[in-house]
């Protein structure tokens, strides 16, 4: 099971605060950023970073593990 | 001695922290701390309440770095940082951030960066209350 957590702005938009997608082989960050954006359309739309385990990752393409945990970001306004 | 990196929700004492920093080396000559606090005015709107939510552990982690980084690139002799997550009124401390060099010109110029860093990599965000309603605020310079 990938776990898929929104924060601030972004969680407000999807209305949740996470959520679960089932793990398949071989699955990317795109795969699972496609999912979400099917189910939440538009609210993708003020992602700035998305974290994969806490590290933020830049490559869609990046592949998945079993049990990963995926976070979508708004801009930070902390401070 | 509390943890030169946190996350908390409570209030955080400027002279604790400063001791702390100073207890840590002799060699200091010089600090820089950035205290943020809350503000009652924002984009033209009164704000009654700012409410900060956090992806903690992730938070907590580049905070950590961020420290790590700011004293080998400074220099530095030691360095804290405190943000409060929760809700807040004007005038509440919200961030405190302190350098500790060998000189002055390196603890200002730390403590400049860490805030900037922060501001920029800290998975945190804030929610200003206003007469108007709530929401979520986007950078600020």
């Amino acid at each position: 099971m990938i776990k898929v957590l929104f924060f601030g702005p972004v969680a407000d938009r999807v209305q949740t605060r996470d959520m679960d997608i089932e793990y398949t082989d071989g699955m990317n960050l795109h795969d699972v950023t496609h999912k979400v954006g099917m189910q939440h359309p538009g609210a993708l739309s003020i992602v700035s970073f998305i974290a994969v385990n806490q590290t933020q990752v830049h490559d869609k393409q990046t592949v998945l593990k079993d049990n990963d945990e995926i976070a979508f970001m708004a801009k930070f306004s902390g401070g | 001695m509390s943890d030169p990196v946190r996350i908390q929700q409570e209030d955080f004492s400027q002279d604790a922290e400063i001791a702390a920093l100073k207890a840590s080396s002799k060699r200091m000559g010089g600090i820089a701390t950035f205290l943020g606090c809350a503000r009652d005015f924002s984009e033209g709107r009164d704000v009654s309440e700012i409410s900060f939510e956090a992806y903690g552990s992730m938070a907590l982690a580049e905070m950590r770095k961020l420290r790590e980084e700011a004293i080998a690139k400074f220099d530095l002799l030691d360095a804290r940082i405190v943000h409060r997550v929760t809700t807040v009124q004007a005038g509440d401390n919200i961030v405190f951030i302190a350098a500790g060099a060998a000189h002055r010109a390196t603890a200002f110029d730390a403590c400049r960066w860490m805030i900037d860093e922060l501001k920029q990599r800290v998975p945190i965000w804030k929610k200003e209350v206003t007469p108007e309603g709530e929401s979520w605020v986007t950078q600020h310079p």
